[in-house]
Order: C-alpha cells, then sequence, then structure tokens
C-alpha cells in the first residue's frame, strides 16, 4: 500500500501533523501500536490504564517491539492498586494532564482545523496554592481578586497589581527588565517588585507554573503574559481542561480530521520492522523524480497481521517507534525544539470520592446576595435570601505545591495536581481524578510512591471541608505511581542531509505549555514534511470542485496541485452543516 | 462581533453564503411592503398582529411596526378581551422583548415596548389581589434588568430601567439590597462608573431617611474607596467616589479636618509607592485646597504657607507627568480660589 507520508503514533503532535497533511491533499497511513488514541498524551478508562501499566510494568506478558521496549524505559518503577473501580468506562485518565491557555497556538489550531468542533471545554474553576491541612491560599489572578482579598495589606496589593500590569503589558523594552532578563525570578520578583515570600510562591508557583525559582525571568514573563492576556476570553480563569479526559480527546479529534480527509488509521497492530532505502537508491531516486511526476517509496514500514507493507516517501514518527539501533536516520536537528528543561517526573494517579474543598486561609469576604440589613425594622422581604454560606468544593481545578510546602515534600522543586470531576466529563458523579506530577532535577532513589505520599495525603486533606463533621478521612478508590522518564537525548545518528525520518521533538513537562508546545512541534514537522515532499516532487490532491450526480451522489473534481502551493498550516475551512453562526446576524 | 475569531472560508463558501443573504432580503421586503399596507388601511386582526411578530423578530429597530403593534392591540386584540386573556397576550408580548434584547441589548424601541405592556397589566388576578399580576411581572423586571447587567454591568439602559422598575414595584425592595448589589459589581470591575453612581444614589437616599448609621457606614466607604485606589489608582471613578465621600463637609462627626488630613495622608502614601500617579498628585492639591478654604482661619500661616507650596511643588510636577493638561496646571497655580 503506497502512501506518500506513513506517521508512526496518534501522540498530540503526530495527529496534528497527520491532520496537517491529509488536508494539504496528501495520502497519510497513521499507526499506532496501542488499541487507543493518543499515545503518551492518550485519555484512557480505568481498565485501559491498568492495562497500560501492566504492560509497561512487564506484570503482563505482552509481544515484544522496539516501541514496547522504548515504553518501558519511558514509564518506570510502576505500581497500582489491585482491584479496579466499578464504571470503569466512564472515567477518562489522562496520561498528560494539562490545561489549556484560551490565548495560544493550540487554540488557534483547534479553530483554524475545524477539530474545535468536535471537543468542547471546561473552564478551570480555580488554581490554589496548598497552605496547611485543610487550607489553601487563594491566587489571585485578576484585578477583582486583588481588590477583594482580606489577606493583603494595601500596599502589597499596590505591589502585586504594579507586577501584574508589567507582566501583562510590553515589557521588553522597559527599564525594570533591562539586564535582568537571566535573573533567576524569585529574585527578580523580591528585588524590583519589592514582592514578599507568599505572593512571590502565588506568582511564581500557581501564574507562571514554575518548576523551580531558578528559571530565568525574560520566558517566565512571556508565559505570564499569555496567560494574564488569555484570562476573560471565554471565562474569568485563563485555562480550558478538554472534556473526556483532555489531550487524548483532542488528538482523537486531529485523528478524525485527518481521516474524514481521507487517511488511513491502522490502530492495535505492532510495528514489527521499519526500513528506508538505501542512500544511493534515494539520490538515483531523486533524479529520477526531478524528471518525471513519478514518486519511488523509500519507507517500508511491516505491520503486526498485515501481509501488504505499508510504503511512503516520506516517515514522521514518534521517537518511541525508532530505537537508535534501527536503520533509520533522523533528520538534521533543525526541527527546533521549543521544550524546557527535562527531568523524570514522578507522577500519581488517583481516583476520589471526595471532591476538593479549597478552604482558603483568609477566606475573603464574600458579598452575598441580596440580604436584610438589621437596621430596617420589620420588613420582611420575600425577594431577599439569606446569604449562602460560600461553597468551596472544586470540580475542575488545579492544586500547586510550591517548594518547602510541605515538611517531607521536595524543598526546591514545585509540584501540581490537576482535580477533574464529572462537569470534564472525565469521571462519573461524585468521582474525582486527582493527577499529580512532580519533576525531579535531581535523581533519588526513591519511589515514586513516597515520594509523593504527602502530596496526596496532603489532597487528601482537602477533600473533607474542615466544618464537616466527617472525621475519618477519605482514601483514594484507585491509585497509580509511576516514574516519566523524558526522551534520552540519545537521537539517532542524523546525516547531513535533511532527507531522514522526521521525528516528533520533545515534548515540554511545563503543565499549561503542553498543547501549545505540541502544536508548535507539529508545524515544525508538518513544513519539514512538505519540504521533503516538494524535493521528491509528490503531488498533492486537492478537492476542485465538488458537485450531485443524477443519483443524489455527491461526486469529488479532484486537482493535483504542487507542495510549493502551500501557504499555511492549514487550509481555509470547508462551510458545512455549522452555518448557525451566519444565521444569527438577523 | 467581539471575540469572534476570523474563520477562513472557502470561495465557494462564501458564495454560497451571499446567495442566502439574497433571498432572506427578498422575503424581508416583501414582508415589510405587507404590513405596511395593512398599517394603511388601519387592519387590526390577529392575522396583522402575527404578521409584525415575523417582521419584528427580522428587524427589532422597526420602530414603525413596534407604533402598529400596539395600535393592534389597543384597537383589536385588547377590545375583545377579557382581562386574563389580556394578561396573556402582554405574558407573550415581554416573552418576545425577552429574546430580541438577548440578541439586542441597546435597542430603545424594544425597551419602551416592554415598559407599555407592564403599564397595560391589568388589575388581577382577583379583587381583593389586584397588584398580584402587576407584582408578579416588576419582580420578574428586576431579575431580567439584572441579568442583562450580569452580562454587560456597564450598559447604562440596563441601570437605567433598574431604577426605574424599583420604583415601580407595588411593594419596595429594601435599599440596602442595592449596596450588595453595587458592591458586587464594583468588585468584579472597579471601572464601572454606573455601580458607583448608583451606590452614591442609595447611600444619599438611605442617609437622609435616616435608615443607616451614617458616620459607620462612610468609614465602611472609605475603606472601600480606599481599597479600589490602591488596586487601581488610575481608575477615574475611584477618585470621583472619593471626592463625593468626602463631601461638601456636613458631617454627623463634625471632624471635617481630621477626615481631610487622614485622607490627604492616605493618599500620600499610594504617592509614595507609586510616584507617576496624576490622580494621587491631582487629588491631593484637591483636598489640601479644601483644607485651606474651610480651616485656613484655624491653622498658622506658616501652615497655611506650607500647604500653598507643597501644592505648587505638585501642579508643577502634574505638568510633566499629565503633559495633555498642562495648561489647568498652571492655571490652577495661578489662581488660589479655584479648585
Amino acid at each position: 500500500m503506497e502512501f506518500d507520508a506513513i506517521v508512526l503514533g496518534t501522540g498530540l503532535s503526530e495527529s496534528i501533523a497527520a491532520a496537517a497533511l491529509s488536508k494539504a491533499g496528501f495520502k497519510v497511513a497513521h499507526v499506532d501500536n496501542n488499541q487507543y488514541y493518543g499515545g503518551d498524551e492518550a485519555s484512557l478508562t480505568l481498565d485501559e490504564l491498568a492495562e497500560w501499566a501492566d504492560i509497561r510494568s512487564g506484570r503482563k506478558d505482552t509481544p515484544s517491539s522496539d516501541y514496547l521496549a522504548t515504553q518501558k524505559e519511558r514509564y518506570t518503577s510502576i505500581s497500582r492498586s489491585e482491584s479496579i473501580p466499578p464504571q470503569s468506562r466512564q472515567y477518562a485518565v489522562s496520561l498528560a494532564p494539562s490545561v489549556v491557555p484560551s490565548i495560544g497556538s493550540h487554540i488557534d489550531a483547534l479553530v483554524a482545523s475545524g477539530v474545535s468542533r468536535y471537543g468542547s471545554f471546561k473552564l478551570l474553576e480555580k488554581v490554589a496554592v496548598y497552605d496547611r491541612p485543610g487550607f489553601v491560599q487563594s491566587v489571585p489572578g485578576s484585578k477583582e481578586d486583588v481588590f477583594k482579598s482580606k489577606a493583603l495589606s494595601l500596599i502589597d496589593k499596590r505591589r502585586l497589581m504594579r507586577f501584574l500590569m508589567f507582566a501583562a503589558g510590553e515589557f521588553e523594552d522597559k527599564k525594570e527588565l533591562e539586564g535582568k532578563e537571566q535573573m533567576p525570578f524569585s529574585q527578580y520578583l523580591r528585588e524590583v517588585f519589592s514582592l514578599n515570600g507568599k505572593a512571590v510562591n502565588a506568582i511564581a508557583y500557581a501564574i507562571a507554573f514554575c518548576t523551580t525559582g531558578e528559571e530565568h525571568t525574560l520566558p517566565v514573563l512571556r508565559r505570564i503574559r499569555q496567560y494574564l492576556r488569555s484570562a476573560g476570553r471565554y471565562g474569568a480563569s485563563p485555562f480550558l481542561v478538554g472534556h473526556y479526559g483532555g489531550l487524548g480527546e483532542t488528538a482523537q479529534g486531529f485523528c478524525r480530521t485527518s481521516a474524514v480527509k481521507g487517511g488511513t488509521y491502522i490502530l492495535g497492530r505492532r510495528v514489527l520492522s521499519v526500513k528506508a532505502s538505501s542512500l544511493a537508491d534515494s539520490l538515483e531516486v531523486e533524479k529520477a523524480a526531478s524528471d518525471s511526476a513519478k514518486t519511488a517509496a523509500r519507507y517500508e514500514v511491516q505491520l503486526e497481521d498485515i501481509d501488504e507493507q505499508l510504503t511512503s516517501t516520506i516517515l514522521l514518527s514518534a521517537p518511541d517507534y525508532v530505537r537508535p539501533s534501527a536503520p533509520i536516520t533522523s533528520s538534521s536537528h533543525d526541527v527546533p525544539s521549543v521544550s524546557h528543561a527535562h527531568y523524570p517526573i514522578a507522577r500519581c494517579i488517583a481516583i476520589l470520592e471526595h471532591p476538593l474543598v479549597f478552604t482558603p486561609v483568609d477566606a475573603p469576604e464574600e458579598t452575598p446576595a441580596p440580604e436584610v440589613e438589621e437596621s430596617i425594622e420589620g420588613v420582611e422581604d420575600e425577594l431577599s435570601d439569606k446569604p449562602a454560606p460560600p461553597n468551596y468544593e472544586v470540580d475542575t481545578a488545579l492544586l500547586v505545591f510550591p517548594p518547602g510546602a510541605l515538611p517531607d515534600g521536595s524543598t526546591t522543586t514545585a509540584a501540581h495536581a490537576l482535580v477533574t470531576g464529572e462537569a470534564s466529563m472525565s469521571a462519573p458523579r461524585g468521582k474525582y481524578i486527582l493527577n499529580i506530577s512532580l519533576p525531579l532535577p535531581t535523581s533519588d532513589p526513591s519511589s515514586p510512591k513516597e515520594l509523593l505520599r504527602p502530596y496526596l495525603e496532603a489532597a487528601l486533606s482537602l477533600a473533607i471541608s474542615p466544618s464537616s463533621p466527617e472525621t475519618t478521612p477519605t482514601r483514594p478508590l484507585f491509585t497509580v505511581f509511576y516514574t516519566h522518564n523524558p526522551p534520552s537525548g540519545a537521537a539517532p545518528p542524523s546525516t547531513p542531509s535533511d532527507s531522514g525520518a522526521i521525528l516528533t521533538p520533545p515534548p515540554t513537562q511545563l503543565l499549561p505549555a503542553i498543547a501549545d508546545v505540541a502544536t508548535e512541534n507539529a508545524e515544525a514537522m508538518f513544513w519539514k514534511a512538505v519540504e521533503q515532499l516538494k524535493a521528491a516532487g509528490v503531488r498533492r490532491s486537492v478537492v476542485k470542485e465538488s458537485y450531485k450526480k443524477s443519483d443524489g451522489e455527491e461526486e469529488k473534481v479532484y486537482d493535483e496541485r504542487k507542495p510549493e502551493e502551500i501557504d499555511s498550516f492549514w487550509p481555509p475551512l470547508d462551510a458545512t452543516e455549522e452555518d448557525s453562526s451566519t444565521a444569527d446576524e438577523w | 462581533m467581539h471575540n469572534v475569531k476570523r474563520v477562513r472560508y472557502s470561495a465557494e463558501a462564501l458564495a454560497a453564503q451571499r446567495q442566502r443573504e439574497k433571498a432572506r432580503l427578498k422575503e424581508f421586503q416583501s414582508l415589510t411592503g405587507e404590513v405596511l399596507a395593512r398599517k394603511q388601511r388601519k387592519d387590526h386582526s390577529r392575522e396583522a398582529f402575527d404578521l409584525t411578530t415575523r417582521l419584528l423578530q427580522i428587524n427589532p429597530e422597526f420602530y414603525t411596526i413596534w407604533n402598529y403593534r400596539r395600535l393592534v392591540l389597543l384597537n383589536g386584540i385588547f377590545v375583545e378581551s377579557t382581562p386574563t386573556q389580556i394578561n396573556d397576550v402582554l405574558s407573550d408580548d415581554l416573552s418576545l422583548t425577552t429574546t430580541l434584547l438577548k440578541q439586542h441589548p441597546k435597542v430603545y424601541c424594544i425597551w419602551t415596548h416592554r415598559q407599555w405592556c407592564l403599564a397595560q397589566v391589568p388589575d388581577g388576578p382577583t379583587a381583593s389581589d389586584r397588584n398580584g399580576w402587576r407584582q408578579a411581572y416588576w419582580n420578574k423586571e428586576l431579575f431580567v434588568a439584572e441579568k442583562m447587567l450580569e452580562a454587560d454591568p456597564r450598559n447604562f439602559h440596563a441601570w437605567t430601567y433598574r431604577r426605574y422598575v424599583l420604583a415601580q414595584m407595588p411593594v419596595k425592595r429594601p435599599e440596602t439590597a442595592d449596596l450588595a448589589f453595587t458592591k458586587r459589581k464594583i468588585e468584579s470591575n472597579i471601572s464601572n462608573f454606573s455601580a458607583w453612581h448608583q451606590r452614591s444614589k442609595t447611600l444619599t437616599s438611605l442617609w437622609d431617611a435616616g435608615k443607616l448609621d451614617k458616620a459607620r457606614s462612610l468609614e465602611e466607604e472609605f475603606d472601600l474607596v480606599r481599597n479600589a485606589m490602591y488596586t487601581d489608582p488610575n481608575d477615574q471613578s475611584v477618585w470621583i467616589y472619593h471626592r463625593w465621600l468626602v463631601g461638601p463637609g456636613e458631617f454627623v462627626i463634625g471632624d471635617d479636618k481630621g477626615l481631610l488630613e487622614r485622607e490627604v495622608s492616605s493618599i500620600q502614601e499610594l504617592l509614595d509607592i507609586q510616584p507617576d500617579s496624576k490622580w494621587c498628585m491631582e487629588s491631593i492639591v484637591f483636598y489640601k485646597k479644601l483644607l485651606l478654604r474651610r480651616h485656613g482661619d484655624s491653622l498658622g500661616d506658616d501652615e497655611r504657607g506650607k500647604l500653598n507650596s507643597e501644592c505648587e511643588e505638585l501642579l508643577g510636577s502634574l505638568q510633566s507627568v499629565d503633559p495633555d493638561r498642562h495648561q489647568r496646571y498652571v492655571d490652577l497655580s495661578r489662581n488660589h480660589h479655584i479648585v
């Protein structure tokens, strides 16, 4: 079976690239060893999650493959609860918990590709910093929060506002930044904006999502600016969480778009071998290609249980499918990687039966709904409600542990915990998924379970409201612990030519940046792919017109176009059923 | 429309869209022709009424058709209906305006039609409860006005309408509820001049009626406005409210001088950490001049001279910090009695 491009792995970047290539008119075959979409960003039911864990821990015997061998290095020290809770299929657990900023490359791609029509999102409700058992510090992220806060003095309010206004504007030329672009961020906040410990923690770890306070100031400021500007676009919070498990569902949406445009999908078959034609052959082929439109296959992929090999002109692949020993060369490193530092991450996924309650340490005085003042005698107003006690329960929220937040936690690194419940369509009613990540900059012999236990306990302390009568602490219904290791940096040997396989650059570990970086990586891969296809003389098939035949069937006439004419990542959208936006004009 | 991302449509899609628009335009024009013809003939039938509904749903700004609709109701439909039936018709019409307001919140004629409907509500439902229907509608009105303010808290139509509703209710709501309402609006957007304004009206009314302890209430207001000042010193509405609070000087607790000095020092502290704040500087000048004007007699020559030179200095700085109003500051420093 001949294709223009074969894509190995249906992770987020690969799926976005496959969709873009299909939409551009290329023939794409998209393959994944797993039975599900999403690769390392997949959303899994609890049964799938248990199986995922067992396969990689070796507990479940599975036929070997390069992919699996790499995955076993990617995910280590895996442990899980024995019994799987009921209603397993109603859960969508994300292997890559993330929040998507309302302004950024990922949202742009969702809209421009039309995939936004397939998905829906929940606005993140709150971000809070853990303070002590049962209590959090609310994070003022907007003018309103700062204004209402009872915890901040007037002067603190001014200083905090001054920083937020600065960070939201064009700071690149301002004197407050001059010469300090590389300064450790926490130091910068203290020296230039006179902010104290609590404010520094809130800003660095709960607004900027730094891993440590040592990150350089300029990139952190840029992140903060993106998030501040994202606030208010769809609601108060800057962040969205995808329904049905976040990025895995989104990856699936891109795959669907690719399939609609003619992409071929093969899931659940092991990749047995990947071969490239030799350099000599390829040189001959390129010469021939310049003379005629005939393209010669350069890659051959053999899949389990499928007799015919898949062949293609170019190959895109998640690095886990291509071992360094494999006879594949990767393209030279001009696919820019925009990721940040790469450490192993200790992760915990826990299923809870109670919601987390973000009770603030200094509860701001909530102005209640209309109330009756005592100074009015005897006026009974049926309209007024008695002020309701404020409800601090959250469904979809983020809990931040700055360095040093826990006596037995990390003193140098921040941990982030994302909780999602029914409202994000990732759990059945009354159940919640807690996903904790702790980067490990220095190697630590302790298991992820030991490292994360204090964080899990701290989060669980919030699962009971301090004023509620329940005294028995809640326990999780199910837990999985593991260490997530970054790609090993030993890249397959690269050749001087630009014609090797296109490997997905490493993802970032920064929770709010995962989607944007994956999108930017996908775009880089797309342009590289187009370049290679152009060099090989491949034509693309674009719908020139479509009309209804006499028997009512729709007929499409295709036009063959050169890759040179591709001028954007996504082509214009077809106007389809969703013309409802124009109907509103009246 | 705001915040709707521009999506690129293919040329075929745009052409198809234009075709559809042409068809709609034709429909609109023929409908308009027919309705106006009926109006000419003084047709007050049910049929005419339904046609106006269709037309208004397409173009709710067509005030002639609203007028015609009212004529049809008065001269046609109401004439042959019982009070209950009239009430039902009005209820439907109010629903229509609600739907239209959601898409067109600032169109005057929809608001006026709504008010007209409310004024038409007959006594009922029973002889003993003659205001029942009215009270229900006015309650709902308040809810609608406040819902509009959720969507756009600075829509002055909604604020004005809300005041109108509160005044029209057969059984009035306590004004203290208004304090909570305005406070919430201010918290969500300090820049909401309408909310501060409404608050000042409510407070005045409550103080005049003796329903609120003025001294304590004033302290709370100063606290509120000071928080706003520190959160956003650039917001004009905050300073204007502050000026209103400091007021013409008739207080229950008569230490106007102490109050002025205290406020000046609080604003000075803010100026110290925000040295470029023009509003701080201008307000300090304003209040110091007020001190001089009201209490100049009780101050010594030295103190008066000091206050004057401090004002001069600030006015000098203001000329460079706020060059757009350069001349005003020059004038202010020349004419000491102008504040």
